[in-house]
């Protein structure tokens, strides 16, 4: 199951982090959360881009232990197919929370 | 024992019943299979004949053909019919029949659950073709939104039927996924470890863990609505602090990853394939797991793009039109897979190889044009358009469709065990795929003009005339198409002449048996060295046969196989499974009592069935296991295995996990449902919180803990020989306690019809009291097993089966105490 688990995590991670970053951009403007930080920068746009680069940072992680011997899978097979689906959620978690940095949020 | 008397004797052991009332009995996964597929396919000509008359009332402006209530009826039900009816058990039943004979196996892990599955969709299907003949079928479109499906706009019991009888068929659906990851995570050949297991098992599993996940959301969805519209609780009224957009959310959260779980089968299917009719292998076979992998993750993340006209904010937008243009990397790795096996291979243009072709052709397009609409500003255009209409319908139509039928002509040999002989296909198909594409080109065209989805009729001066008529008469050229493959496979079914056995020369397991193949598939189990075992020893199907494989000698008449550790492929358990039984379809339609007697509003009947269904579940646990420990088994090659109930992580264990995977699922959507009307709903705050309660804290936090130590300390008394009753029964009273703290949220929850959260409440406090209820239950279940001998310290494998549930009772209830009293504490 170990294996199994090797394949899944990544993209399983991104899903989940995708759509908590969605549920954050949801709280901030169902809430109304405004306001900035050292009067400079907005707080919202912090706290998105903030889980944007936690997303990412959290996906490299899983690709290093993928990729790792002593966390990667002993099958050739399975090691192959699982730092693919890590490269999977880590491109994902750049790409697909991007807009995080180059959207309005709640227009 | 010669190879005839093995074959006698193994067939004697599992054969079904004979005649018609082996149809009833029947827990065979070849048997259970085919009717699933016939039954599939039965609804698949219901729902073209549906489509043709939307075609005929289309085909003229200003037509008097259908009136729009009926017209309504006709759109809805061909949508839900071709997506709930046919498409997900055509997969059920492809997979039921094919996986154990791919895996180098005798059974699914649960032949039981297969037969409970197939009538509950046999009577639920049922449910819904009543509601059609007698003109009360649901109107509201197939995916059935509110307000228009609410009570106000809605009153009648049309759209009852939908949310009732698609919820019992999707039971059907949650039990095909159970047993179908179970099955090919356990149930393999020896030595068929992750990297040589057949590529359709890989798309499968994927599949059947979507709808694992996929399904659930859309269950809550529909006994949300129900609940609305029965007993009025506001969830989708936006007044009273719901919101219409909550069901939205539900449903594509089900409704997206349903197109990618249609798809991901016939991919399976054309990945099995494509290699055959090219006489290669499969190119990029590591590449390709891991791309429907990471497909099925990214289906997902893109509920959204269902809802891009809703008003969401540009970032909310963005999110979901960014994830939705990724799809089209791991697609496109699958396709360049696919081209680069027919690159290499030397394709031979048979029956099979012309659906897939026409697959390739249909499905690129409908992918291009998933591309367009995945981008914001293009679908705010094309938005409930026929463009839509026509991508949908490439997608499905190319990427389903035409696959199950290369699929159909590749495996009725194996079905028949004969050979086709007329020519019939080649037209067929040709048929079929001019009619479609000249149906659907035409709809994108009268789509981009602005004509749009569901209208039941348009004016001349609408310009739109000539191209309906043309898509109309394209429909009726593919409906033809349909009617010849029907006749194709009728004439091959009974007057074709016997084949050879595999006639394509293929290298997967199912071809190494006789076809039609026995009840047992194999007389004795394969040991599997790499992804084509039949290529590699083409004697492998004489050596089986004669028992040169695993489990050749049949004991004590038991229907026997083998389980594998997941990874490596190396035999761990022994299993015996159960015999032809009645108790699936009694099981079925005592079910069946309690979803109609809920659409028929007959309250009274509903605690009946649920104690009926309690009954039976019962009796179907008890009949498992053994009163005398199981010595080891000599399954052959030097092995011998423990039985699957002296163990602790038995195949019931598997499907707890799964179950409740699906379960979580359900859970978790509720959860987000509970915040998403607490963020985004307007009329919040509720008037009133509900009041927090240090006792039932208390009773519901100390039940938890109680519960899951006392559990444990059950399994370890029995373990040690000692007596597990007084910790079970401890077990049984934190449960309890659990069961009064839900109680308490039940019944002090604010007024239901007044808000959305007190209706949420009620929901959420009904879900941990039926959870609490049901670990009782099974504690209960477990004590009289422990009196009646059924366990012993070898024969444990039902303790960590009902820890698992406990455990997530107690989790659960945790959560729900916090989501209802932590308002309350916190003033």
């Amino acid at each position: 199951m170990k294996d199994i688990v090797r394949i899944l995590i990544a993209p399983l991670v991104w899903l989940a982090s995708f759509s908590a970053v969605y549920g954050l951009h949801g709280l901030i403007c169902g809430h109304g959360i405004d306001g900035t930080v050292f009067g400079v920068v907005s707080l919202p746009r912090l706290l998105l881009v903030g889980a944007y680069g936690l997303s990412i940072l959290i996906q490299v992680g899983l690709v290093w232990a993928l990729h790792s011997a002593r966390l990667g899978s002993p099958s050739p097979f399975v090691r192959f197919v699982s730092r693919a689906t890590g490269w999977v959620g880590l491109v994902s978690a750049v790409w697909a929370l991007l807009p995080t940095v180059t959207s309005t949020y709640c227009l | 024992m010669n190879t005839l008397q093995r074959h006698r004797k193994l067939t004697a052991i599992w054969a079904s019943e004979p005649g018609v009332r082996g149809l009833f009995s029947t827990v065979n996964h070849t048997d259970l299979g085919r009717m699933f597929l016939a039954v599939s396919f039965f609804f698949f000509l219901v729902g073209g004949v549906l489509a043709m008359l939307i075609r005929a009332q289309l085909a003229t402006p200003q037509s008097a053909f259908a009136g729009p209530e009926i017209y309504n009826q006709i759109f809805t039900m061909h949508g839900t019919i071709m997506m709930f009816l046919f498409a997900i058990p055509t997969f059920e039943g492809l997979a039921m029949y094919l996986l154990p004979k791919l895996l180098g196996t005798r059974d699914l892990a649960f032949p039981r659950l297969s037969a409970y599955g197939f009538w509950c969709y046999v009577f639920g299907g049922a449910m819904m073709l009543v509601s059609m003949v007698l003109g009360i079928a649901p109107d509201g479109g197939w995916f059935m939104y509110p307000p228009l499906t609410g009570p106000l706009y809605s009153p009648g019991i049309n759209t009852d039927f939908w949310l009732i009888g698609i919820t019992f068929v999707e039971i059907s659906a949650i039990a095909a996924a159970v047993e179908i990851t179970v099955s090919i995570l356990k149930y393999r050949a020896p030595g068929m470890s992750l990297d040589k297991m057949p590529i359709f098992a890989w798309y499968a599993l994927v599949t059947s863990l979507m709808v694992l996940t996929g399904f659930p959301p859309l269950i809550l969805g529909s006994i949300l609505l129900e609940l609305e519209r029965a007993f009025g609780l506001p969830f989708f009224q936006a007044e009273f602090g719901g919101d219409s957009l909550l069901w939205q959310h539900l449903f594509w959260l089900f409704g997206h990853p349903e197109v990618y779980i249609i798809f991901l089968p016939a991919a399976g299917v054309i990945s099995t394939i494509l290699p055959v009719m090219c006489r290669t292998t499969l190119l990029g076979y590591g590449w390709i797991v891991a791309s429907a992998t990471g497909l099925a993750f990214l289906s997902f993340g893109i509920w959204v793009h269902h809802m891009f006209t809703t008003g969401i904010p540009h970032m909310g937008l963005a999110f979901f039109s960014a994830a939705s243009t990724l799809v089209a990397v791991p697609t496109g790795v699958q396709l360049f897979a696919w081209i680069g096996t027919m690159w290499k291979g030397r394709p031979s243009l048979q029956m099979p190889m012309l659906h897939l072709l026409g697959f390739f052709f249909t499905f690129v397009i409908g992918g291009l044009t998933g591309v367009m609409v995945a981008v914001v500003p293009f679908d705010w255009q094309a938005h409930d358009t026929a463009f839509v209409t026509a991508h949908l319908h490439y997608v499905l139509f190319g990427g389903f469709v035409f696959p199950i039928m290369a699929g159909l002509y590749y495996w009725m040999p194996h079905v028949s065990g004969r050979k086709r002989f007329f020519r019939l296909g080649e037209l067929a198909f040709a048929l079929v795929f001019i009619g479609f594409h000249v149906t659907f080109m035409a709809m994108h065209w009268v789509g981009l003009m602005g004509q749009r989805r569901r209208i039941s009729t348009y004016l001349p001066e609408d310009g739109w005339t000539t191209i309906n008529l043309i898509s109309s008469i394209g429909s009726f050229v593919l409906a033809i198409g349909i009617a010849l493959v029907i006749v194709d496979l009728v004439l091959h079914a009974f007057a074709a002449r016997r084949s050879r056995r595999d006639p394509w020369k293929a290298g997967t397991l199912e071809w190494a048996m006789m076809t039609p193949p026995p009840a047992y598939n194999f007389a004795s189990l394969p040991h599997v060295n790499s992804r084509q075992p039949l290529s590699d020893d083409p004697d492998l199907t004489i050596r089986l046969a004669r028992g040169e494989g695993y489990l050749p000698e049949p004991e004590n008449g038991w229907r026997e196989s083998l389980t594998v550790e997941i990874s490596t492929g190396k035999p761990d358990f022994h299993v015996i499974y159960p015999t032809n039984t009645r108790l699936p379809i009694v099981m079925a339609a005592v079910t069946g009592v309690f979803f109609v007697s809920l659409l028929l509003k007959f309250y009274w009947t509903v605690p009946l069935a649920v104690v009926g269904v309690t009954i039976l579940a019962w009796r179907w646990a008890w009949s498992l296991g053994h009163k005398a420990d199981l010595p080891l088994r000599a399954i052959g090659h030097g092995f011998e295995l423990p039985n699957a109930t002296q163990v602790g992580q038995s195949p019931s264990w598997w499907g707890s996990v799964f179950l409740l995977t699906a379960n979580a699922t359900f859970f978790g959507s509720l959860l987000f449902g509970f915040a998403f009307l607490w963020t985004v709903a307007p009329s919040w705050p509720p008037p009133v919180w509900f009041s927090a309660s240090l006792l039932e804290l208390v009773l519901g936090l100390s039940g938890a803990g109680v519960g899951v130590v006392a559990i444990r300390q059950s399994a370890r008394a029995n373990a040690q020989g000692r007596d597990a009753r007084v910790s079970l029964g401890v077990s049984f009273a934190g449960a309890l306690a659990m069961a009064a703290a839900a109680l308490g949220i039940v019944l002090r929850a604010p007024t239901p019809t007044e808000h959305a959260y007190g209706a949420t409440l009620l929901v959420l406090g009904s879900y941990a009291l039926f959870h609490a209820l049901l670990g009782a239950l099974m504690m209960a279940f477990l004590y009289a097993r422990v009196v009646r001998g059924y366990t012993s310290v070898r024969r444990h494998a039902e303790f960590p089966v009902v820890t698992l549930w406990i455990d997530y009772l107690a989790g659960m209830s945790l959560l729900v105490l916090a989501v209802a009293h932590l308002p309350g504490l916190l003033g």
